[in-house]
Formats: C-alpha cells, structure tokens, sequence
C-alpha cells in the first residue's frame, strides 16, 4: 500500500503531467519537438520521397526536393525559358549528333571536391548503366527521348554528348537530369545512393525521417545564387484537410494540392492563402479507337471524327471548373500549352444544340429512349482530384443522348490497363507537358503505336508531320508544320480537350510565393 | 506444455506461408504492374526492359519460389518504390505503429474496463445507460470523422494539442538510447493524444461493452451471491471474485484486438500523418510494390500469430482448469 505522501506525490505528478500536456501548445514553425529557426521555409506534401537517388527520381513531390539537392545542366524558368545552371553554354555540332557543354568554373560537391566534366558525363553513364537497372525517369524517358549514345570528356570543364540525330528539345530534356560528383557515388551501393544524396544543388540532406519529414540545409561548397532559407523542410501530410488545418495554424508555410473543398476554408482564414496557376497538365477525354472496341456500340461511334467533333461541343469546361474545381479556367483549345501555342486555334464553346445536330448527322440519332447509342468511359479515381469532373462529363454526354457508364477504378488497375491502351471506349486522363516547348507536348502521339497515343489514333494528316519536322532544323518551318498538326488535332482528334489543370497552393502569409504552370515546386534566389 | 508449444508453432508455419501465398497470388491478380513504374512517356522497348529489371517477365511460379528461397534466408527482395530491401523499409515503421497501438490499448483496457464494471455493478440506473450510450456511440462513429474533428478543435481551435506529426519514443529505446527517449517523452505524448484516443475510443467501446457482460454473467452465479453472505465487502466481492472470472473472455478480445489495432490503424495514421506501418502498406498495395506489401503482411501475421499464442499461454495462468496441450 503506498502511504499518503506517496499518494500526494503520485497526484502532483499526474496533474503536472496533464497541465503541461493540455497547455495552449506552441506550434512550431519548423518541426516536431523543436523550437522556430529562422529562415526556414516547410513545404507540405501529400507523399514521401520514394528515392534520393539522382539517376532514378520518377515522381514530382521527389523531384521537388531533388533539384534543391541537385543541380542540372541547365533549368527552366517559371515562364519557360531554358536557363544555363551548372553549364554555362551548349554547341550543337554540324550534323547534330552531339552537343558540348562548357560547366562554370568553381563548382563543388557537397564534400568540397570540385565538380567537374568528368562528373557531368558521369551522371548520364551513370543513369544510363544497364547494370544498376533504374527504372526512373531519366532511364526510362529522358536518355531514350534524347537518343543517347554516350558522354565524352574533353576537358576539365567541357563535355560532349552523343546522340543519334539531332533533337530540337535536347536542352529541355537535360533539364531534368539530375547532375551528381562521380567520386562518392561510385563507392556507394544502389540502396545507399537511394538514402544518402551527395549533393551538387544549393541544399545538402540533413535528416530524412521517412514518412515524415525531409529536412534540408544550405549547401556551403555551392558557388551559384542560391535560395534564402537556411533550411527547408518537407512534411509528408498525406490528408488534405489535416495540411490544410497545418498551414492555416502556421506550422508550415507551403502545401500542395489543396482539395476544392479547402480553398475557401484557408482564403478565409487570416494566416494564408490560396494560390492557383493553370499547369501544362493536360486533362482529356480520350477515344480509344482501338479494333477491340470496335464490336461495341460505342467504340463504334467514336471511330467516326464526325461523332468526335459533335461530342467537343457537350461539355460546358468553364462551369465545371468553376462549380467542382472551385478555380476558373479556360478550356484548352489544342494539346500544346497557351504559352507555346500559335495558332490561334479557339476552344470549342458549350453548344449542346450543335452537338446533337451533328451527331443526327453524323447517323446517330435519339432512340425511343432518348438514347443514342451507350459507352463506358474509365477513370482513375481520384486522378488529380478531378472525380467530381469524370462524373459530370459523363452526366454531359448522356444529356445529349450519349448513355455513358463512368467507372472509376483504383490506380493500380487503371494505370497497366491504359499504359496497355485498353482503357476505353472513353478515358480520363491527363498528361503532363512542357512550358519549354511544343514539341515536347506534341509527342504524346508521335505515332499511332506510341506509348502516350492510348488512342491508337492513326490520321496520316498528323503523323506524317513527324516526318517532315524530321527533315528541317529552321524554326520558322517547324512552327508551321506544328500549327498545321494542331489544326488536324483539334478538327478530328482523338482527344474531347478539357483543360489545363488549375493546380492549387496554399501558401502562409509570412513569404511570398509564387506557382508555376510546371507543377514543380522551386524557390526563388531574389 | 512442450508439446503443445511445437505443435502451434507448426501451425503458425503453415498460417504464415498460406498468408505469403495468397497475398503473392492476390498482388498479381490485378495484372503487370511494371505500368506503374515506368514514366508516362515510356516507349514499348523500355516498358519491356523495366519489366525484365523488375523481375515481372519470369512466369508466376518461377517468381514465388524466387520469393520463398529468398523469405528462407531473411530477404523479402527490394521494394520496387523506396529501392531499398523491403524488410528493414517495414521494421523502420514499425515502432511508430507499435506506439500508436500499444497507447490506444492502454486507455481502452484502463478505461473501458472499469466502465465496463461500472456500468455492470450499476445495470439499469442512469450510470449504466450514459455508460452503454457513450459506447454505443464510440461503436458508430467513423475513425476518419472523430480524428478530422479533434484536429479542427483540439489541435486548430483551442491549439492544445500539435495537429499532425510524430516525435519518436521507441525508435531510440530500440536502438538502446533510453537518454533520448526520456528526452522525447514529454515532446512526444502531445503527438500522441490525438491519434490515440482516435483509434481508442472504438476499441474503449467494445471493450467496457464486452467486460459489462462478462460481469453481468458472473455476478448472477452461486459463488458470488455465497462470497456476499460471508460478509465480504462489495468491493472484495466484485474484484476478487466477480472480475477475476470475467476477464477470461477479455483476455481474448484484448490479444485479437491488439492485432485488429496493428492493422486497422492506416486511417488514423493517414490522417495525423503518422509515419506508420499501415499507411506504408496502403501506399504499396496502390502502387503494387509486391515486395514490400509481402514483407509488410508476413511482419504483420508473425506479430498476429504470436499474440494469440500468447493469449493462450495466458489462459492458463489466468483458468488453473485448462491445461494446454491436453
């Protein structure tokens, strides 16, 4: 039995625990358990780095913290312009097949070695090394775009890469690889290169809590301007409402993909704000005309480009952003971002009328039942958070006597079912693209066979300006040839253009922050 | 004893390698999943070489006795996300759900037993139905909801309690650095409360629900009235001879119910972000990383299969009349 001055002492205890533990609790500007530092930004997302491995980065939210912790040969800027970084200038040679780079002088690694040619040429052997089997995307799409064949060394400061012919987006290509110092990485293991980064960017990793938190520090040995935070912190918050709630409290200062639902809640708080920016992102309908399809009545129809232009006019964009996205938006016109779009080309307007006209021209009128003809249209649930938009596009088509079933299904049923092209008749998808190029936007389909074309759209009109863009390098020309593709696409295209999606940051009203259309997320050097 | 204690881990054997089967065989019903780990642009030639790099080009068989030859030596393969190998990825979180679990079951056994007495030595008076009301309602309330609505009051509103996030506390106990997890304590119970009383109130629920009718049952037997005509306080009465026999049955629920918390905690952990095992799962399962969702549900039935062994090493401490392994 405890005597009573035990007892007394057990009480106290308790009741001190409880005050300290139910006191107004301070939130912490930066992390868990830790008092407020100065100068640090903390920046919400909804998942965890997968790896810090420069060669196999393959999601935004890693890349995100990646190219604080790595440089790249050259960057692009908020508004599309290709900017020299680490390489101070390219030259590409007569016949194309390689491009040398000059790299600024003074350069350094995270253990104050200098960063030299050899270490640049490194990066890409390094990525494109069969026997490290990467599956990131430098491996899977850049060096392949790119048409790498290999990096020669030919000085302390230059360097050449082959490539089999020449690419008009090479440099915009190279912006997304990922340059690393040859000396730790060729010591360390696949498995360490994926936790421990040897940095070559403005940040070094100070501390990764997995699921948690990514904490970044200044990178003294790096010469260029960098960001002016000291440290920056990544929090994995997963929920919408539980960062949203985090951002309003102050506890971080950036959060990523605000819901439709939040947006009002935080622009109504007094602590932040939501900004919004139309992305490169792509949003479509897509018909798949594949010939599997084809039996049903549907697949059927939309083999017809006179059914496809009547469908355009059904779907009102602007008041489905507006209503389900919370954020205004202009609907696309053509697949190319409006930056680097020059044809003029407008979107198609909300026409329900002309839109069943046509389809009674084009031999599908209205049955007993009101029913044209029926399709299934497939979604990845909650792709982008764009479910209430799959589901009212839907509810669009039926209203013009187009009966269309929407299935949502997980992502890991939908993804191999439309990488495989058998999602369909109708899709929902959206696909990223570039503020740097059209070009790069175009290659969704350059080819009926292409990974991208889930379509299996095959119009000679289209492709056969691939070929012609082939055979010139003047950009007066390739913009013609461009703007004549575009005009195809947007006549009888195998896309129902939606928009670009609005991508929507929370942001703390202590900094200034600004969106880019490019969904990556970088810090400013002012 | 001894005996007894071969035969069930024997069983647990073959519970552990029929679970590795079926969630080997339920990973791969679903179709390739080299589509979700190659870039959106990716042509044809380099989806067939990502998939030979993943090891998905090999038949079926061939890739689960890959599996099981690597399971016999402690390698459970890499996982296809974090490429790193896929056990140690589990066991890191591990602690951090252990955590979670483990505070949610102490405030359901602290106070869902002694409401549950409670409300059966005060069945049919207002005490009993406030008692079974608040139960009833912890039973039907979704996890999701009551966590989003201690964040918005406790954490937003009256900012008592920090919204999201975790400090470790086993993670350096484990690694035998007590200093730092006694420095922890203090930071770490505030990331606790929130979390914990969100998976506890169900489990508070059931049990001070299960323990009323248990007590109810063994209040009305021979031995108790003939305990009270010996003159025995009510206090003596209920607790040395009333509760002691009606544990038995929460014995039971509490071993299943540890393992149901182990599993069932990805919506809290979501939520509070906390850096959980579960919500670790979740994300593998979403992007088939069949490595780690392996790794993940043989760590989960190991852990599940010795709790109940231990539940039944304990009946027999608690009930002198079951003898094991007769």
């Amino acid at each position: 039995m405890l005597s009573s001055a035990a007892k007394i002492l057990v009480c106290l205890a308790i009741a001190f625990m409880a005050v300290s533990m139910l006191r107004r609790h301070p939130h912490a500007a930066v992390s868990a358990g830790t008092a407020p530092v100065n100068k640090t930004l903390t920046i919400a997302q909804s998942t965890d780095a997968d790896t810090l491995d420069p060669a196999d980065e393959n999601t935004i939210p890693t890349l995100n913290i990646a190219r604080l912790l790595f440089g790249t040969l050259y960057r692009v800027s908020p508004t599309g312009q290709l900017q020299a970084y680490l390489a101070e200038s390219y030259q590409y040679a007569e016949d194309g097949k390689s491009i040398t780079f000059q790299l600024r002088p003074g350069l350094m690694c995270e253990d104050g070695e200098p960063l030299t040619a050899r270490d640049a040429a490194y990066s890409f052997e390094r990525a494109a090394d069969p026997k490290l089997k990467f599956t990131g995307n430098a491996t899977g799409f850049v060096l392949p775009a790119l048409g790498y064949l290999g990096a020669r060394v030919d000085g302390k400061l230059r360097f050449t890469l082959l490539i089999k012919k020449y690419n008009p987006i090479a440099i915009g290509l190279i912006s997304e690889l990922l340059i690393s110092c040859q000396a730790p990485y060729e010591k360390m293991t696949k498995e360490q290169a994926a936790t421990h980064p040897v940095a070559s960017g403005p940040y070094r990793l100070a501390q990764w809590t997995h699921d948690d938190r990514i904490v970044l520090e200044r990178n003294k040995y790096f010469p260029l301007p960098a960001p002016k935070y000291d440290r920056v912190i990544f929090r994995v918050i997963p929920e919408t409402s539980t960062r949203a709630a985090e951002l309003i409290a102050g506890d971080v200062d950036i959060i990523t993909n605000v819901s439709p639902d939040q947006i009002d809640v935080i622009n109504n708080s007094d602590t932040a704000r939501v900004e919004s920016i139309a992305s490169v992102r792509r949003i479509y309908v897509g018909f798949n005309q594949k010939q599997k399809f084809a039996s049903t009545p549907g697949g059927r129809a939309i083999r017809d480009p006179a059914v496809r232009l009547a469908l355009q006019y059904a779907v009102d964009v602007p008041t489905m952003c507006e209503a389900l996205l919370r954020t205004p938006c202009t609907r696309a016109a053509t697949m190319v971002a409006p930056n680097n779009d020059h044809t003029g080309i407008p979107p198609y307007p909300y026409d329900p009328d002309r839109a069943e006209r046509l389809l009674d021209a084009a031999g599908y009128p209205r049955g007993k039942d009101g029913v044209r003809f029926e399709i299934t249209m497939q979604a990845q649930r909650d792709l982008y958070g764009d479910t209430n938009v799959m589901l009212a596009v839907g509810q669009y088509l039926t209203d013009i006597g187009v009966k269309t079933d929407v299935q949502l299904l997980d992502p890991s049923v939908y993804v191999p079912l439309i990488r495989q092209h058998n999602a369909g008749p109708l899709y929902f998808q959206g696909t990223g693209g570039a503020t740097w190029s059209p070009l790069y936007d175009i290659s969704d389909l350059t080819s009926p066979a292409s990974g991208t074309n889930y379509t299996n759209w095959a119009d000679p009109a289209f492709f056969d300006g691939w070929k012609q863009l082939d055979a010139t390098r003047d950009p007066a020309a390739m913009d013609a040839i461009i703007s004549h593709m575009l005009h195809v696409f947007h006549d009888r295209g195998p896309w129902l253009l939606l928009f670009f999606q609005p991508d929507s940051y929370g942001v703390s009203n202590r900094i200034h922050w600004q969106p880019r259309p490019d969904e990556a997320i970088t810090l400013s050097e002012d | 004893m001894a005996l007894y204690m071969i035969r069930r881990l024997s069983q647990s054997l073959l519970v552990i390698f029929g679970v590795s089967v079926i969630t080997f065989l339920a990973m791969h019903m679903g179709g390739d999943p080299t589509y979700l780990y190659v870039s959106e642009r990716a042509s044809n030639e380099e989806i067939i070489a990502t998939r030979a790099k993943l090891g998905f080009d090999k038949p079926l068989s061939v890739q689960y006795l890959r599996f099981a030859e690597g399971l016999v030596h402690g390698d459970l393969g890499t996982s296809l996300t974090y490429r790193t190998p896929a056990l140690p990825v589990v066991l890191k979180r591990f602690p951090a759900t252990l955590e979670l679990t483990f505070f949610a079951l102490t405030v359901a056994v602290c106070v869902g037993i002694p409401l549950g007495v409670l409300a059966a030595i005060n069945q049919g008076k207002p005490l009993d139905g406030g008692i079974m009301l608040m139960a009833m309602f912890g039973q039907s309330m979704p996890n999701f909801w009551l966590g989003i609505m201690l964040i918005l009051s406790v954490g937003l509103g009256l900012r008592w309690l920090p919204i999201s996030g975790r400090v470790p506390l086993l993670d350096p106990l484990l690694d035998g650095d007590l200093d730092t997890m006694l420095a922890n304590l203090p930071h770490a119970l505030p990331y606790l409360i929130m979390p914990g009383m969100t998976i506890a109130f169900f489990s508070l629920a059931r049990t001070s629900r299960l323990v009323r009718s248990s007590m109810l049952e063994v209040l009305s037997q021979d031995y108790v009235r003939t305990a009270r005509s010996k003159g025995l306080t009510e206090l003596r009465v209920i607790m040395h001879h009333a509760f002691r026999n009606a544990q038995l049955p929460v014995v039971t629920m509490l071993g299943l119910e540890f393992g149901f918390l182990l599993g069932g905690v990805v919506v809290v952990e979501t939520i509070f972000s906390w850096p959980g095992v579960g919500r670790l799962v979740f994300n593998a399962i979403n992007h088939r990383d069949i490595p780690l969702v392996q790794a993940a549900v043989l760590t989960f039935s190991i852990v599940f299969v010795g709790l109940n062994l231990l539940v039944d090493l304990l009946y027999a401490q608690l009930d002198p009349r079951i003898r094991l392994g007769s």
